[in-house]
C-alpha cells in the first residue's frame, strides 16, 4: 500500500461515527465548555490590551463631545444674554433720546414764549413811550402854535391881544383844528 | 502499479469521504502513528443519552481555543509594549489589532448599536476568531475541522440563541419580550387584534428558532462541503490512477483543482466566520431594538 491509501485506510476499525451527519450530543458539552472558557479568558486577559487604546480614544472623544455640547449651550445662553442686554441698552438709549427731545422741545417753546412776551412788552413800552412823546409833542406844538398865532394875531391886528379872553378864543380854535385831525 | 490497482479496487470513495469528514475516537498523523482510545460508557439523563468521551474534534476545539488565546495574548502584549515605548503600532500586532477592531466596530457595535454594542463586542469577537480558527484547522495537513461537526455548530448556535433571547428579555422586560412572541398589529384592536396576535405566535416562535438553526447548518454545511469536494477530487486519482497512459495527467489536473478548491476553502473559512459572527450581532441588535 502506498502512503496515501494507507492514510485513507488508517482509521478503519476505529470505533467512531461513520459520517459527519451523525450528531454526538456529548460535543455540545465540550463546545460550551471550551467556548465559554475561551470567552472569559479572552475577555479578561486578551481583549483589554488590544482594544484599550481604542476604548480610551472613544472615551476621550465622548468626553470632548460632551464638553463641546456644554460649551455650545453656554455660549448660546451668553449670546442670548448679550442680545438681551443690547436690546435693553437700545431701548434705554431710545427713551433717553426721546426724553431729551421732549425736554428740548419744551425748552424751545418756553424760550420762544418768553421771547415773544418780552417782545410784546418792549413793543408795548415803545408804543406807550411813543404815545407819551407824541402827547408831549402835541402839547408843545399846541403851545408853540398858540404863541405863534398870538404873535401873528398881534401883528395882524396891531394891537396887543394879550387878554385871557383872547387866549381862550385861540385855544378853542386850535382845539377845533386838533379835533378835525 | 500492482499495489495501486489493489488499493483502488478495495476503495469505496464515498465511504472514505464520509469517514474522513466524520469525527473519530482517534488522533494521529497517519500513517506514521495514530492514537486510539476507548469510548467511555454512555450517560443517561432522563430520555437523553450522552457520551462525553472526547473525540478528535474535541481535541481540535481545545487546540483552536488555545491558538486563539495565544494569538490574542501575544498581540496584546506586543501592542502594550509598543504603546509604552510610544512606538507606532506595526507588524503582526497591528494586523491583529486592525482585525479585532474591525470585528468590534463594524460587526458588533455597528449592528448592535452604540448603547450596548461594546457590551456584546467580546462575544462577537470571540465567536469570530474561534470559528475562524476552527475553520482553518481543517486546512492544516492532518488537521480536522471542529466547525465541520454539526454538534459543535449547533452548540454555538444555541449559545447565540440563548444570548439573543436572554439579553432581549433583560432589555425589553417581561412585557416587551412577550411582544416579540405575540406581536401587536398596528391599527388592529379588540378581539381581532388579540386573535391575530395569538395566531402569529407560532410563526414568531418558529422565526426565533429558525435563525440559530440556519446558523448551525450554514457553518456545518460550508465546512463539510469543501472537504467533500476535495476528497472527491482526490477520489478521481484512485478511480483513474491505474490507467497506464494518462495517470500522470490526471494526477496533475486533480492536484491543480484541489489547490484551487483549497484556496476557495481558505476564503470560505473567513467568510463563514464573518457570516456567523455578523448574523449573531444582527440578531442581538434586532432584539435590542425591538419595540
Amino acid at each position: 500500500m502506498n502512503v496515501i491509501s494507507m492514510m485513507l485506510f488508517a482509521e478503519e476499525g476505529a470505533a467512531g461515527p461513520a459520517s459527519p451527519f451523525e450528531v454526538n450530543f456529548g460535543l455540545f458539552f465540550w463546545t460550551w465548555l471550551v467556548f465559554i472558557a475561551l470567552y472569559f479568558v479572552l475577555k479578561k486577559y486578551a481583549w483589554p490590551a488590544i482594544v484599550q487604546a481604542t476604548e480610551e480614544r472613544e472615551r476621550k472623544i465622548g468626553e470632548q463631545l460632551g464638553e463641546a455640547a456644554r460649551l455650545n449651550a453656554e455660549s448660546r445662553t451668553a449670546l442670548e444674554e448679550s442680545r438681551q442686554a443690547m436690546a435693553d441698552a437700545r431701548a434705554s438709549a431710545q427713551s433717553m433720546v426721546n426724553e431729551a427731545r421732549s425736554a428740548a422741545e419744551k425748552e424751545r417753546t418756553a424760550v420762544l414764549d418768553k421771547a415773544k412776551q418780552e417782545q410784546e412788552e418792549i413793543l408795548a413800552r415803545a408804543r406807550r413811550e411813543i404815545s407819551a412823546e407824541k402827547d408831549r409833542a402835541l402839547v408843545e406844538l399846541r403851545r408853540e402854535a398858540v404863541d405863534l398865532s398870538l404873535a401873528a394875531a398881534a401883528k395882524l391886528m396891531e394891537s396887543r391881544l394879550d387878554s385871557e379872553a383872547d387866549r381862550k378864543f385861540i385855544e378853542d380854535y386850535l382845539d377845533s383844528v386838533g379835533n378835525v385831525h | 502499479m500492482m499495489v495501486f490497482q489493489a488499493a483502488a479496487e478495495e476503495l469505496n470513495i464515498g465511504e472514505v469521504v464520509l469517514h474522513h469528514t466524520a469525527d473519530a475516537y482517534a488522533i494521529g498523523i497517519e500513517p506514521f502513528f495514530s492514537f486510539h482510545w476507548e469510548k467511555w460508557p454512555d450517560l443517561h439523563l432522563g430520555a437523553l443519552t450522552l457520551n462525553l468521551t472526547p473525540t478528535k474534534h474535541v481535541i481540535f476545539l481545545f487546540l483552536t481555543a488555545f491558538l486563539v488565546f495565544l494569538t490574542m495574548r501575544v498581540a496584546g502584549n506586543k501592542l502594550r509594549k509598543q504603546r509604552a515605548g510610544e512606538n507606532a503600532p506595526k507588524g503582526f500586532a497591528n494586523a491583529i489589532e486592525g482585525l479585532v477592531l474591525y470585528v468590534r466596530d463594524e460587526m458588533a457595535i455597528a449592528n448592535i448599536g452604540h448603547e450596548n454594542g461594546a457590551k456584546f463586542a467580546p462575544l462577537i469577537m470571540s465567536l469570530f476568531f474561534f470559528i475562524l480558527y476552527g475553520n482553518l484547522m481543517g486546512l492544516i495537513p492532518h488537521g480536522s475541522t471542529p466547525t465541520g461537526n454539526l454538534a459543535v455548530t449547533a452548540a454555538l448556535a444555541i449559545l447565540v440563541f440563548l444570548v439573543v433571547e436572554i439579553s432581549g428579555f433583560l432589555k425589553l422586560g417581561p412585557r416587551g419580550y412577550m411582544g416579540t412572541i405575540f406581536p401587536t398589529i398596528p391599527g388592529m384592536g379588540g378581539a381581532a387584534g388579540v386573535a391575530i396576535s395569538v395566531a402569529m405566535a407560532p410563526i414568531e416562535i418558529i422565526g426565533k428558532l429558525v435563525k440559530p438553526f440556519a446558523l448551525a447548518v450554514r457553518l456545518f454545511g460550508n465546512m463539510t462541503a469543501g472537504h467533500f469536494v476535495i476528497l472527491s477530487l482526490f477520489g478521481i486519482i484512485f478511480l483513474f490512477g491505474h490507467l497506464s497512459v494518462w495517470n500522470y495527467a490526471i494526477g496533475v489536473t486533480t492536484a491543480a483543482l484541489v489547490v484551487g478548491i483549497m484556496l476557495l476553502e481558505l476564503f470560505v473559512a473567513f467568510l463563514q466566520a464573518y457570516v456567523f459572527a455578523l448574523l449573531s450581532a444582527v440578531f442581538i441588535g434586532l432584539m435590542q431594538h425591538e419595540h
